[in-house]
């Protein structure tokens, strides 16, 4: 079993085709521009939406650990005592409370994503595992991409790639048809200070897996006063130049939307007024990058 | 109606594409004329514009009620009509006059519309009523005629026609007097344009203009009795019958374009009378003058692709005109697929959501299904809102009778909590069968009335025309001169139902948090009773068709089948009338659903049904397009009729051409798994929120409503409203 927190269909920005994303719950970075924050911990969390509360009380006769009552003031919820069992979210039908996160069962995911295999095989598409990070869940994500190929199904992971590679990346080779892989940052210490976690490994893993010449996608998401600079950017293009399998390299513009995400789970948002740059701006980087010799796309 | 004759300087040069920029600024003009005038409200663009504020016809009646009836009242109406009609002259147009408003519609502002008195129809307006049905007695055209006729014949050609065959069918003068009428009303409108023309030509001073304005005097006097012998000629022929035809009672079904006019433009072509450019501005031109439904591509009769340069042509003249259009592309595995990606292309890029799409492979193998050959199916082109037609071959109704199933649903879910017996699914669907039979029985009587009676109501004259039989026959299409009768019968709200069932199986067969008498005191109280507000959004969150593999799907599977086999069975009331079932609720998803109650999907009373096969917005948290065009590939009833898809989709999907390409992808997949039509509006919910508070801001804003294109400002609050919800959940 796996903990997901979605299986979002016609998914058309994560590879090649018409494509389903799943997406998997749990990280172990801490990127602080990160739009999915909902996916950070490996948990179901609550999702707490009070402007649609509509004061039913449901909620309350049904939590099992009274974490939420009824106050003068209003409904009142109290998360250290909260489990995220989802018996509150189960009989919460004005959508103001959702449980983030469950475990599928590998067909269960199968069932939903299959239901369009017909696009995928007009589009040259498939079903890519996101996150969250895939790599937390390797046994999971191992099952499920071979039950996508013995059906058929190409295959993709969009991943941090921060993991060792004889451990965990390399059983999901045989069944993994395209890596898309992140590189937030060239610099390590810049790295290590914005996302929590060290770079060394991942452009290690990046130069073996294009020693094994499998197809590789690298993209950077870039976020303003992080990485919006030709500096930043020129090197890890620069790097990209060794990694003979690399399709193509891919500049993310900053997604703003996961600002409602941050206010649900109660987090602190460091980027909450930041947002996507100009399309000169990004695509002056790209230019930077295209002088390289680089095939560039911007997403 | 303003006046544009020399409002241009004398030395301003036009070349064709700048023609057409003023051309489209002055449709803007006419656009804002048009706005609040209720007859052009919540319909198609048309291409019609304002008569001048002194213009009023006065019908002549034939009957006691004031209003006129049959072959006399209708042509002699008629011919007054085009004898009297303004003459509107644009020097920048390739083409002469407009239309302006039509005898239906000029008969309800008369306050003498409605079915002719003398023929009742009382003994089918208690099942009418029950079920809430669209019954579409005495409605009119919406079906498609043969324009290779007219264009082989031209007016003159057609007169001799009708004097030919008057002669070889004694006792039907009736019939021919009123189409010798008919035709020649339409020549003494063209004579007058003719002269409206000559008296431009003594006030324009440009130039460029007057050329124009010397070349179209000579076409049309031409027209007057000739057949076209270029495509100019060809298209201001087609004018001249798409404005006389609309005049008559609305008729907006075009042809299969790129096929009919290729001869002309190929043969000018050949002798250097016509260069690319000059084909281009005819075809914008043509466009303009009115946006009937035109197909483009598909398979000729032997299993060619149809796709020519010259179809390509249209695209590109469409683009020039960047308007209101209603071109169906039509799509099948082994088309050229760089049509389809320039389709798309244009489609993103003018966002006048235009063209659209219909599938050949479901469409025709649909058709067969009635006992048709190969041969005759891919002849049935998209000439319609939603509907295909044999040209000049078939009588149909189309998209004028739809049975209101959530109406149906209602009345047995009522039939059930009154009686004693066994409170189930299965039993609510049980009664929901036996009342949607009663109800289709009911439906398929009236198309019956209809057919017996419409030709002393109101007799088709235009489009006898142009059909293959009628002239030959001396019979009218609705009364027997029609080579087949298939009869549409659309059914409405498919996901409001399965919406429906699937909620109460949901909730209190499986889950059992709901009694059935909670749920129905709830109905009843219109969800506004204690806890209330609860149950409704309980019920409302319950799995929705749409939603992918599930039980809603399921009922929307089961409900269709069940559908389609009830109207299959009405073949056999009367030999040689068949029925065929399609799913669609054009723009009635309002009025259709202020005839039911609160329904057990969380709607409130007299709430919208849902549009046509689509689900209700919010039917998936990822709204993924794929889960929602699956489901309505399966419920498609699958005899040749349509059950659309309706798209929003943001601009941004297709922003290069790899987004294209998985655009044009998705496209030929919904296809192959069945589809039949699929509309497509591109638009984002900033811009739809702006006009909604200002329409007049966005004169040139073109959306498409159902199966037909509308601009915004032209919408009733009511409709915009439609539009903009549908919009913003999609976004």
């Amino acid at each position: 079993m796996g903990i997901l927190t979605n299986i979002q269909r016609f998914s058309l920005n994560d590879g090649p085709g018409i494509r389903s994303t799943v997406f998997f719950k749990g990280c172990n970075l801490r990127c602080r521009w990160c739009h999915n924050p909902e996916t950070l911990s490996a948990r179901p969390q609550l999702l707490r939406y009070g402007q649609k509360c509509i004061g039913c009380g449901a909620c309350v006769t049904a939590c099992p650990t009274g974490s939420r009552s009824l106050s003068p003031e209003g409904l009142r919820y109290e998360e250290k005592t909260c489990t995220a069992c989802g018996a509150c979210a189960d009989v919460c039908f004005s959508g103001a409370l959702e449980l983030c996160g469950r475990e599928y069962s590998v067909d269960e995911v199968l069932g939903e994503v299959l239901q369009d295999k017909p696009y995928y095989e007009h589009s040259g598409g498939g079903v890519t595992l996101s996150g969250g990070e895939v790599l937390m869940q390797p046994a999971f994500a191992c099952q499920l991409l071979r039950a996508l190929k013995e059906r058929g199904v190409s295959t993709a992971i969009e991943t941090n790639f921060s993991f060792p590679f004889e451990e965990v990346i390399g059983p999901l080779l045989p069944w993994t048809d395209l890596w898309m892989v992140d590189i937030k940052l060239f610099d390590a210490q810049a790295h290590k200070r914005w996302t929590g976690g060290d770079n060394a490994c991942i452009l290690e893993n990046l130069r073996r897996l294009a020693a094994l010449g499998k197809p590789v996608i690298v993209r950077t998401p870039v976020i303003p006063g992080v990485n919006d600079a030709e500096a930043e950017i020129v090197p890890i293009a620069a790097f990209l130049k060794e990694i003979g399998s690399l399709q193509y390299y891919e500049l993310l513009n900053f997604n703003p939307l996961g600002a409602s995400k941050y206010d649900s789970l109660e987090m602190n948002n460091d980027f909450r007024d930041a947002r996507p740059l100009p399309k000169e701006r990004i695509e002056a980087l790209a230019d930077a990058a295209r002088a390289l010799g680089l095939q560039v796309k911007v997403g | 109606m303003r006046n544009r004759i020399n409002c241009l300087p004398k030395d301003l040069a036009l070349p064709y594409q700048e023609r057409l920029r003023i051309l489209r600024e002055r449709k803007i003009e006419d656009t804002k004329d048009k706005a609040g005038v209720r007859s052009f409200a919540d319909g198609d663009d048309y291409g019609a514009i304002t008569p001048p504020k002194d213009y009023v016809f006065k019908p002549i009646p034939n009957h006691r009620n004031g209003s006129f009836y049959g072959f006399e009242g209708w042509s002699q109406n008629f011919f007054k009509l085009m004898s009297e009609h303004p003459v509107h002259i644009d020097p920048v147009d390739a083409f002469a006059c407009r239309w302006m408003n039509c005898m239906s519609w000029m008969r309800q502002q008369n306050g003498i519309g409605g079915f002719n008195p003398d023929l009742s129809y009382d003994h089918l307006k208690p099942a009418i009523e029950k079920y809430g049905i669209v019954s579409g007695i005495g409605s009119d055209a919406h079906f498609g005629g043969d324009y290779n006729i007219g264009l082989q014949l031209g007016f003159g050609g057609l007169l001799d026609k009708l004097v030919k065959y008057r002669l070889e069918n004694p006792g039907h003068d009736e019939f021919y007097d009123a189409e010798i009428l008919t035709v020649m009303g339409v020549q003494a409108w063209i004579r007058n344009a003719c002269y409206g023309i000559e008296q431009a030509l003594l006030q324009e001073e440009n130039p460029a203009l007057r050329e124009n304005l010397e070349q179209m005097l000579e076409c049309n006097r031409w027209l007057i009795e000739g057949a076209p012998r270029s495509l100019r000629e060809a298209c201001q022929w087609i004018c001249w019958f798409n404005m006389a035809s609309r005049e008559y009672n609305r008729d907006g079904a075009g042809c299969q374009l790129d096929e009919t006019l290729r001869p002309y433009y190929e043969r000018d072509l050949a002798n250097g009378s016509l260069t690319q450019d000059e084909a281009k501005y005819y075809i914008a031109c043509l466009l303009l003058n009115d946006p009937h439904y035109y197909q483009l591509g598909g398979l000729s009769p032997e299993g060619k692709d149809m796709v020519s340069p010259f179809s390509y042509l249209i695209l590109e003249a469409a683009d020039w005109l960047d308007s209101s259009c209603n071109l169906t592309v039509r799509v099948h595995q082994g088309m050229d697929k760089a049509f389809l990606k320039k389709s798309v292309e244009y489609l993103f890029k003018n966002k006048n959501g235009w063209p659209r799409f219909s599938g050949d492979k479901a469409l025709s193998e649909g058709f067969m299904r009635k006992g048709y050959p190969a041969e005759l199916a891919r002849q049935r082109v998209a000439v319609g809102c939603h509907w295909m037609s044999l040209p000049g071959l078939e009588y149909t109704l189309n998209d004028c009778v739809k049975t209101n199933n959530l109406k149906v649903f209602r009345v047995a879910l009522d039939e059930m909590m009154a009686s004693d017996g066994e409170r189930s699914t299965e039993r609510l669907f049980a009664l929901y069968e036996k009342h949607q039979r009663l109800c289709v029985e009911a439906t398929a009587r009236c198309i019956l009335f209809h057919l017996d009676n419409q030709v002393k109501n109101e007799p088709e004259l235009m489009l006898n025309l142009i059909s293959h039989g009628p002239v030959e026959k001396g019979l009218d299409m609705v009364d027997g001169g029609a080579m087949y009768y298939n009869m549409c019968i659309d059914g409405t709200g498919i996901a409001s139902v399965a919406d429906s069932f699937a909620a109460l199986q949901q909730r209190i067969e499986q889950e059992k948090r709901l009694s059935w008498e909670t749920m129905y005191e709830s109905l009843c109280q219109n969800f506004e009773n204690e806890g209330g507000e609860y149950i409704r959004r309980m019920l409302s969150a319950s799995n929705r068709y749409g939603g992918g593999g599930g039980i809603a799907d399921a009922w929307g599977e089961r409900i269709s089948k069940s559908f389609t086999r009830d109207v299959n069975d009405m073949d056999t009331l009367r030999k040689g009338v068949k029925f065929i079932p399609g799913w669609f609720s054009w723009s009635n998803t309002i009025a259709l659903g202020k005839a039911v109650k609160a329904t057990p999907n969380g709607r409130k009373d007299f709430e919208p049904i849902n549009h046509g096969a689509n689900p209700h917005p919010g039917f998936r948290k990822d709204g993924a397009l794929t889960a929602m065009s699956n489901i309505i590939c399966r419920i498609q009833p699958g005899y040749g009729n349509t059950a659309p898809i309706q798209l929003e989709l943001d601009p941004g999907m297709a922003r290069d051409e790899e987004g294209v390409e998985k655009i044009c992808d998705y496209i030929l997949t919904i296809f192959d798994l069945g589809a039949t039509l699929l509309n497509i509006n591109i638009i984002n919910a900033q811009q739809i929120l702006a006009a909604n508070e200002n329409p007049d801001l966005y004169p040139d804003l073109v959306v498409r409503v159902t199966g037909f294109t509308a601009y915004f400002c032209l919408l009733t609050p009511e409709f915009r409203k439609l539009v903009v919800d549908r919009i913003l959940l999609a976004s």
